[in-house]
């Protein structure tokens, strides 16, 4: 029922300053605050926190329940250490650091765990580098490998090891061995992705730089190439070591029995049937060496890239 | 996975090893064997001996006698000394203190190596990686073991205790005619446990046909079978009032099957191997499917230990005692390095003294005549209490089962095929 | 497009000499390994697939020479894949694309978020947006296995709410946990690479969008979307592809056969007696199936590569 224009006593503009903004084009409604394209994203905010709250808080609370005074893994009974080295009453798995078998599992854990990352990433690396510069066609079919061994559902690969260490190489006994070569063949492209991702970044300036300046081959790769790709290679060491330690699927085919289960096999099983608060605290101590081989990778990133930065800050203090 | 879940995970079990030698077939169509040739030069005797089967399957009606592929030791010899003796056994599956009490008797070492299922166990045999002193293999692998020499024959002279101590059927089982290979280690029923509170005993025993328990609503979501192909389809089977739990009649398993698949339906059913024990106690399940050792066992596992809350746990078996019904084993394998360690170990275990330690911690009941089983109810065992408490005495063995149970034995492979099938079809939802 | 004319290859240009075997030589330990250890069993399992079984002990006995293989366990198993066990194969296809579809939703949300009001505080979210990949996958389903217990926090939390009036039992044989468990299990891995390439994506993109005068819907359509195609292609793949054999979510988080998925039938086999060859035809089912996406993949990030 507004009036028309015509109708409307003439504004005096230069005393009252530019027309108010139409009311659908005021930050102040809840129709002008939606179309507002600078508006603060509060539904995207909203729903990044509550999806970090939603992915971390069940595991803050398994962590918590590994230090459950009572048996019951849903409900929190008082605190105490006893699933991490106590005695817990009439536990058949025992606590943690005390039981013999768990004890050996953790061994096994570990064990695996740094082989893996030792052999794996070396390759892996070795793999990147050559496939970013290889020319022909032969590069497709091993990058289209390497790809369908990173996508391909972890059962697939146990099962197939599984039948080919129990049929072809009867010579590979089932036990850490088997495990191992089937974690290397599993995690041997995570380092791959990781450092083409890197190198594709970097570009081939560098090595050109080097070569021109008459660096060999050899010699532009161990001077130029690896120091660049060193915070890569050091994700992928924490990674493969993150990955395989709480891997369960292959080796659980591939264990020679119960002295070569892991940790992690251990988990599976007893969480399939005799869930106590120790198996939670078998989970926190495989998540508590992850996080300090981790802490352990950035702090060697520092030292590492230290002198990195303090060339940069010496160049750049060169130029001004 | 924990104490003894999966007693017999297979039927007609299969061992994930090929039989050496696969690879120089090269020449011949693989897979033919000259197996089934003469009969008499089998390993065994009996008259149950399908076309094709290299060796003759046991039933009841129809036990087998195996031959002696070797001489046993022979008798008088002094037992190994300083020597570690290798147990291959599933897991958790026997009182660590009754080895230890073995070892401090004969000053030896112990490892023992665990299967979480009959076929990891086979073919951990069959690769000869580890020369096991003991092996507890369930009776109806015996012919495949038998055959494939891997076993080897007793000598009694050293086991005199269970001619004294266990029961006689068990001096010439029908599975082990004269027990040449084997001595038995626990017995179990095969019957169905439940929360006492929820289900007072006498509804249950009420029942015309108990095992339709399992399909009572109100304890939809809570209801719990084996994951096990053979126990979950012989249940179908009793439940239809089939009591041939080999049969290879292609209907009544079709029967069993449907049937099975009606509790996805009805109760929400789920699988699980260790429901009984940890299930139960601890609310997940009211009603399971039960080994009769588990039940026993299951005590142990509640989250308050008191009375009242033991008093819960209940286990059923048919009054007439017709229900499935077995045993495991304990053998000696062919590369035993310390046999007469071994042969005394198995003497160990008949001792009614040993077996009932053992007993207290499995739940498993052992076949000693001297447990009588009016009293296994009322004595008090190593933890001071009863060795099964009174609520629940379906689960006491007891020697006439054998005559009045059904056997879950050894299958044909194309039977056992079905069977698989009928699983399949059940698991698939 | 490259208007510049042909120049030689750019080892010739640097004048730099590298022997023809200097680059396939880092690739050899690599390519090595995966064909011993990757592709070779894959013959043992066709093998195996189209073998036949001992007659004493029922276990499957790989026949290795291609004239000798036999169909028999082939045509059982394809009797099976088109009978028995079609509610499983179309069940596991259904969970797979609802899980995906949800993570794709969240997972887009969270990394556009990240990547483009991230500001100060980005290394702060990537730091919390990579613990789940420390986190074991066991340790993370377990949590919630302990969680969506009768007793647990969230049926206390429900109830306390009225949201629902009494508790549910959420673990047995619900598809509803089932497909959440995945969507939890898989997110973070589709997370990481859309962030990625919603971060390079140039403002400036966005900005002349804004600049033709489209709003902000139709910039986030026709312009932030076709961006981020590959992005969202990669975790696709990278999401999608592992799920398809996921068996133990559905071990963890349900005992039910109402909610099996294809997984679960390998796993099975694999603890069954007897069905070695049924084992090894399975993951040849599976292998070929997941090998159609793969190839597809290829394809579309070649042409992409290409365009560029």
């Amino acid at each position: 029922m507004s009036k028309t224009v015509s109708e409307r006593p003439p504004v005096d503009r230069r005393r009252e300053g530019p027309a108010p903004l139409a009311r659908s084009r005021s930050t102040k409604t809840p129709l002008g605050w939606w179309r507002n394209p600078w508006r603060r994203p509060r539904i995207l905010a909203t729903i990044t926190w509550g999806y970090i709250a939603w992915s971390l808080l069940p595991v803050l609370i398994a962590i918590g329940i590994s230090f459950n005074a009572g048996r019951s893994n849903s409900v929190w009974q008082g605190f105490s250490t006893q699933w991490w080295w106590g005695h817990p009453q009439s536990n058949p798995s025992g606590a943690l650091f005390v039981s013999p078998e768990l004890h050996a599992a953790l061994l096994q854990s570990l064990r695996l765990s740094f082989l893996t990352m030792f052999i794996a990433v070396p390759i892996g690396v070795a793999f990147a580098i050559g496939i970013s510069r290889w020319r022909g066609p032969a590069p497709a079919g091993a990058n289209f490998l390497m790809l369908f061994s990173f996508v391909i559902p972890e059962i697939i690969i146990g099962i197939s090891m599984f039948l080919f260490f129990t049929y072809l190489l009867k010579f590979v006994h089932l036990g850490t061995g088997a495990q191992l070569l089937a974690l290397v063949t599993y995690q041997v492209s995570y380092p791959v992705i990781i450092v083409r991702a890197r190198m594709l970044s970097i570009g081939r300036e560098y090595e050109e730089a080097a070569t021109d300046l008459g660096a060999s081959p050899t010699q532009a790769i161990r001077r130029v190439l690896l120091p660049l790709l060193y915070p890569a290679i050091l994700v992928s060491f924490v990674l493969v070591f993150a990955d395989t330690i709480d891997d369960f699927i292959t080796v659980r085919y591939l264990s020679g029995g119960s002295s070569t289960e892991p940790l992690s096999v251990k988990i599976y099983n007893y969480s399939r049937g005799t869930l106590t608060p120790a198996i939670n605290a078998a989970a926190t101590f495989l998540l508590f060496s992850t996080l300090v081989i981790a802490l352990l990778g950035v702090f060697l990133y520092r030292r590492i890239t230290r002198g990195q930065r303090a060339e940069a800050q010496e160049m750049t203090g060169y130029l001004t | 996975m924990t104490r003894r879940e999966v007693l017999k995970r297979s039927g007609a079990a299969a061992v994930l090893l090929s039989g050496g030698g696969a690879l120089l077939d090269a020449c011949s169509k693989p897979g033919t064997v000259s197996s089934g040739g003469a009969h008499a030069n089998g390993p065994g005797v009996g008259s149950y001996w399908p076309a094709g089967s290299p060796y003759p399957l046991a039933r009841q009606d129809a036990p087998v006698t195996w031959k002696l592929w070797r001489e046993p030791i022979k008798s008088g010899l002094a037992p190994e000394k300083g020597a570690t003796l290798q147990i291959y056994n599933w897991a958790d599956y026997i009182f660590l203190k009754v080895v230890k009490e073995f070892c401090a008797a004969y000053k030896c070492n112990y490892q023992i190596t665990t299967f979480n299922n009959m076929d990891e166990g086979l073919a951990k045999m069959r690769t000869g990686q580890l020369q096991f002193d003991l092996f507890f293999p369930t009776p109806d692998v015996l012919g495949k073991l038998i055959t494939g020499k891997l076993l080897q024959p007793l000598n009694h002279s050293y086991i005199p205790h269970l001619v004294s101590d266990v029961w006689e059927t068990y001096q010439n089982p029908f599975y082990d005619q004269r027990w040449h290979y084997t001595v038995p280690y626990v017995t179990y029923t095969t019957g169905i446990g439940y929360r006492r509170d929820l289900i007072p005993d006498a509804q249950i025993r009420g029942m015309s046909n108990p095992y339709e328990i399992f399909w009572d609503t109100k304890f939809k979501g809570k209801i719990g079978i084996y994951d096990d192909y053979r126990e979950a389809i012989s249940m179908g089977l009793l439940k239809n009032g089939l009591t041939d739990l080999n049969t290879g009649n292609p209907k009544y398993i079709n029967q069993a099957q449907q049937t099975l698949i009606s509790l996805i339906n009805a109760v929400n059913v789920r699988t699980s191997i260790n429901g009984v024990y940890i299930g139960i106690p601890k609310g997940t399940f009211d009603i399971h499917q039960a080994w009769s050792g588990d039940s026993v066992t299951s005590w142990q596992y509640t989250p308050v230990q008191n009375m009242k809350t033991w008093q819960t746990l209940g286990y059923w078996f048919p009054a007439d005692r017709k229900g499935p019904v077995f045993n495991d084993t304990i053998t000696i394998p062919a590369n035993a390095q310390n046999p007469v360690l071994a042969h005394h170990f198995l003497d160990w275990m008949m001792t009614y003294k040993n077996a009932m330690l053992n007993f207290s911690w499995n739940g498993y009941q052992p076949a000693q005549r001297q447990a009588d089983p009016a009293t296994l109810t009322t004595t008090k065992g190593y933890y001071g209490e009863p060795y099964v408490f009174p609520w629940l005495s379906d689960a006491v063995v007891r020697e006439s089962d054998f005559h009045t149970g059904y056997f879950e034995e050894e299958l044909t492979p194309q039977v056992d095929q079905l069977w698989h099938n009928a699983w399949q079809a059940f698991n698939s939802g | 497009m490259n208007i510049l004319p042909r120049r030689r290859s750019r080892d010739e240009a640097s004048g730099a000499w590298y022997p023809r075997w200097y680059w396939p030589g880092f690739a050899l330990p690599g390519t090595l390994w995966l064909l011993v250890l990757f592709v070779l069993p894959f013959y043992v399992v066709i093998s195996i697939a189209f073998g036949t079984v001992d007659p004493v002990f029922q276990s499957p006995l790989p026949v290795y020479e291609p004239w000798w293989w036999t169909k028999r366990y082939l045509a059982q198993e394809w009797h099976f894949a088109t009978g028995e066990f079609r509610p499983v194969e179309l069940r596991t296809i259904v969970y797979v694309i609802l899980a995906t579809a949800i993570c794709l939703v969240f997972a887009y949300a969270v990394a556009y978020y990240v990547a483009r009001f991230g500001g100060k505080r980005k290394g702060l979210f990537l730091a919390l947006l990579i613990a789940p990949f420390f986190i074991s996958y066991l340790m993370r389903m377990l949590s919630w296995v302990e969680l969506l217990q009768p007793n647990g926090y969230v049926n206390s939390v429900l109830t306390f709410l009225h949201i629902t009036p009494h508790p549910i039992n959420w673990l047995a044989g619900v598809p509803f946990t089932v497909v959440m468990g995945l969507v939890y299990g898989y997110i973070p891995y589709m997370i990481l690479p859309l962030y990625g390439f919603l971060d390079r994506i140039d403002q400036s993109h966005l900005e002349a969008g804004r600049d033709l005068g489209a709003n902000r819907f139709w910039t986030f359509l026709r312009v932030t979307l076709p961006l981020s195609k590959p992005g969202i292609l990669a975790s696709l793949v990278i999401v999608t592809l592992p799920m398809f054999g996921d068996y133990y979510t559905n071990n963890l988080l349900s005992g039910s056969p109402k909610t099996t998925m294809f997984g679960n039938l390998l796993d099975n086999s694999m603890e069954a007696t007897g069905q070695g060859p049924e084992a090894a035809i399975l993951v040849l089912f599976l292998v070929v199936f997941l090998m159609i996406p793969m190839l597809y993949y290829m394809r579309e990030t070649a042409k992409a590569q290409r365009n560029q």
